[in-house]
């Protein structure tokens, strides 16, 4: 070990039981909460989308009053995105970059600590909204100005909306910090940074991104807060725009964020599946740095329609991103041929999140064109992109790394027939969900309103997206059945069940405190258990002969 | 003597999507087609068989310098597409100027040359009549929130922010009637934020205009 690991002690768990596991400074036990919990917001967030489907299946439809959808439409949107898809990248990362990267602990234990009570304290505060007078946040979001501010938005909900962002947003930077630290100092002697896995290097920039934007969120915030309470900050048109620019600085690094940790996840996941080491390592570390750089550069994107912004420019980096995905898709290509591939759920899961989200790249294509995008903006055309981007996307990519790292995080195996059923079910609801939304989108279709009007064919695709979300929950109910089962009568998993190829492999399941407690294996790619396996397989043909 | 060409945002629009959804449409099947045939292909093999080879510099320089010009290509389509519809149709003489001023839930536009003033709201329904194939500028202005002005029918949107006044130069190109709609979330009744544009020849747009300035 070098001289400057830190001195070899257990995180302690200072009480037993829930206390213990709630104050832990384990980074397995932070990622794992904040998994846990951002998978209810997950399910939270799932029910107020239902709601919206449940809506909209009729033209005119009067499940819930015009107030309501507004909350419903607000929270479902920053509840996926600041409670689940973005905490979960980082739940991913605080839990699995350590044990990639061969430390012992995370950088900061302390303060990642902090910074999930601080996230999760923001998400409560936020969705306390619903308890108040008025209801819970209502201005979308993004929260525009000037429909954010006091006067047009009144009310603790918005208030405690402004405030739950805040909080939320704070606590996901300090975690990103201490994920960044931890690559930073705490690598194991031969890890190269060209030596670390995949999925590490997803994690790197998303936390690189998380760092670099969410500040800008967090200063957007408390000028609207002051805004709101008679401060003047966002006034006229410029304001607007300022509001804009500033929350898009945050707004696009995070769509990023909610896609790389889960382009790593099934990376790992198709690597592992296709018994073969992944395929164009430089050039995809490559991709990822120029998509992160290219991220931080196409905000403006959003605001085409505002006749605020240079188009061009931003039309320029969009389009761009193009060659970083592209090589991205290359590389998983090259890894499966040549494979030995073994078709299991996160395979499986992997592979259909690279399909869908092709869907959403593709369309995201379209609307980076500023003469497309000035028809697309603000319609169902928009939506559905997206949600093939982060749904359609990062879920499946969420749920290849849940089945592909389930077993080291719990030593039970997810049952394989299960999942293949849920991966069915949910292919089928998500296209159903979100493909007949192009159409209406493109046939103009508005997003965020609560009724529309008897136009041809409008009817019919909404009933098929709202049958489409009911479909998409069954897949959810399937996985959370199959999660019961799975812990209930356990099939124990060994330490590496899929001939792994990165450290994590290499220990228990689930790992001890310290994470390794034998000597880790020779560091000299970043794939070391492959490495050591195909030594073993030459070692072996060179004996046969004799 | 200024040369002017009617520029249809409609037709731009459709132009550039006939382009772009062949493309999207190719490359998804070449890549799935891809995956799946590898898929298929090296499947259930024992573990031993797998090839050991990770990288091929060259293939994926040469993939990205495709996926570059495909980029210069799209980027070359937009730019000249984007430059009609902002640049030349913006220093075209109008015919016709309509004022457009969105305020919670309501659209008002205004012909300051005929004394004109519909309303979309509860009073009527009146709807924004227009001639055909007449570059019509409308000077956009909201009273309160963000709204933004979308008409499918020629594919083309605007956002309304209050505190200036945006001035986009529109043409129809067909007759007819179309619905409108705002397409920014404005509060409460945002969903109600709709008007009907009636499109007619300029004839008949003449004839209507000289009714309502009259009666009005």
């Amino acid at each position: 070990m070098t001289v400057h690991s830190p001195p070899l002690r257990a995180p302690r768990w200072r009480s037993a039981g829930w206390v213990g596991a709630l104050t832990s400074t384990d980074h397995k036990r932070i990622g794992l909460n904040l998994g846990l919990a951002s998978f209810a917001f997950f399910l939270i967030g799932g029910v107020l989308a239902l709601l919206m489907r449940a809506q909209l299946a009729e033209p005119n439809g009067q499940l819930v009053s015009d107030n309501t959808y507004s909350e419903l439409f607000t929270m479902h949107g920053s509840t996926m995105i600041y409670l689940f898809v973005t905490p979960m990248a980082i739940a991913l990362s605080m839990y699995l970059v350590p044990l990639q990267i061969g430390a012992i602990s995370i950088a900061g234990p302390r303060a990642a600590l902090t910074g999930f009570w601080t996230w999760l304290a923001g998400g409560l505060i936020m969705q306390s909204g619903w308890l108040s007078a008025g209801g819970a946040g209502r201005a979308g979001w993004f929260s525009y100005v000037p429909l954010s501010n006091g006067t047009n938005t009144p009310g603790v909900g918005q208030d405690l909306w402004v405030l739950g962002v805040i909080l939320a947003a704070s606590g996901t930077v300090v975690m990103a910090g201490c994920v960044l630290a931890t690559i930073a100092r705490r690598r194991a002697p031969g890890m190269a940074l060209l030596r670390m896995p995949v999925f590490t290097w997803t994690g790197l920039v998303t936390v690189l991104m998380v760092v670099g934007s969410f500040p800008v969120l967090i200063v957007a915030m408390i000028l609207l807060y002051i805004d709101r309470h008679g401060g003047n900050i966002y006034s006229g048109f410029s304001g607007a725009i300022d509001y804009q620019d500033l929350f898009w600085f945050f707004g696009h690094p995070v769509v990023y964020v909610m896609f790389f940790p889960y382009l790593g996840a099934a990376a790992e996941a198709i690597a592992v599946g296709a018994n073969k080491r992944w395929f164009g390592y430089k050039a995809f570390v490559a991709s990822v740095m120029a998509f992160a750089a290219l991220s931080m550069s196409v905000w403006a994107h959003h605001m085409f329609t505002t006749g605020g912004v240079t188009n061009q420019y931003f039309a320029f980096t969009s389009t761009a991103l193009v060659i970083p995905a592209g090589i991205e898709y290359f590389d998983v290509i090259g890894t499966v041929i040549g494979g030995a591939v073994v078709l299991r759920c996160s395979m499986l899961f992997g592979l259909t999140f690279f399909v869908q989200f092709l869907i959403g790249g593709l369309s995201g294509i379209f609307v980076a064109s500023p003469v497309l995008d000035y028809s697309a903006n603000n319609t169902y055309f928009i939506i559905a992109h997206f949600h093939y981007t982060l749904f359609a996307g990062s879920v499946f990519g969420f749920f290849a790394g849940v089945y592909h790292w389930f077993p080291k995080l719990t030593g039970a195996l997810l049952r394989e027939r299960l999942g293949k059923l849920q991966l069915a079910v949910m292919i089928v609801g998500t296209n159903l969900t979100f493909f007949p939304m192009f159409l209406v989108g493109e046939d103009g279709m508005p997003r965020r309103i609560s009724r529309y009007a008897e136009h041809p064919g409008w009817a019919t695709l909404n009933r098929l997206e709202t049958a489409g979300s009911a479909i998409i929950a069954v897949g959810v109910a399937i996985f959370l059945v199959n999660l019961w089962v799975s812990l209930r009568r356990r099939e124990p998993a060994g330490d590496d069940p899929w001939r792994g190829h990165t450290l994590e492999w290499a220990t228990s399941s689930p790992p001890p405190p310290l994470n390794y407690e034998a000597p880790l294996p020779p560091i000299r790619s970043y794939a070391p258990l492959l490495d050591l396996r195909q030594h073993a397989e030459d070692r072996e043909r060179e004996k046969a002969p004799a | 003597m200024i040369l002017t060409r009617l520029i249809s945002t409609r037709h731009e629009y459709d132009t550039l999507f006939a382009v772009y959804v062949p493309i999207a449409a190719g490359v998804f099947v070449v890549i799935v087609i891809a995956i799946a045939a590898a898929v298929f292909r090296y499947r259930r093999r024992p573990p031993e068989k797998a090839a050991r080879w990770s990288e091929h510099n060259g293939l994926e320089a040469g993939y990205a310098l495709l996926l570059t010009a495909t980029v210069a290509f799209l980027l070359y389509l937009t730019f000249t597409a984007e430059h009609r519809v902002d640049t030349v149709s913006a220093r075209e003489r109008p015919d016709l100027t309509v004022d457009v001023t969105g305020a919670k839930w309501e659209w008002q536009f205004t012909y300051p040359s005929y004394g004109i003033v519909v309303r979309s709201g509860t009073v009527g329904h009146q709807p924004l009549v227009v001639p055909i194939n007449e570059a019509i500028r409308f000077r956009l202005a909201s009273q309160d929130v963000i709204h933004s002005l979308w008409i499918p029918e020629l594919r083309f949107k605007r956002a309304l922010i209050p505190g200036a006044t945006e001035n986009v130069t529109l043409t129809f190109t067909r007759a007819g009637t179309f619905p409108g709609q705002c397409a920014e979330f404005c509060g409460l009744r945002h969903a109600d934020m709709v008007f009907t544009v009636r499109a007619l020849s300029p004839g008949a747009f003449a004839d209507w205009a000289r009714a309502h300035a009259r009666g009005g």
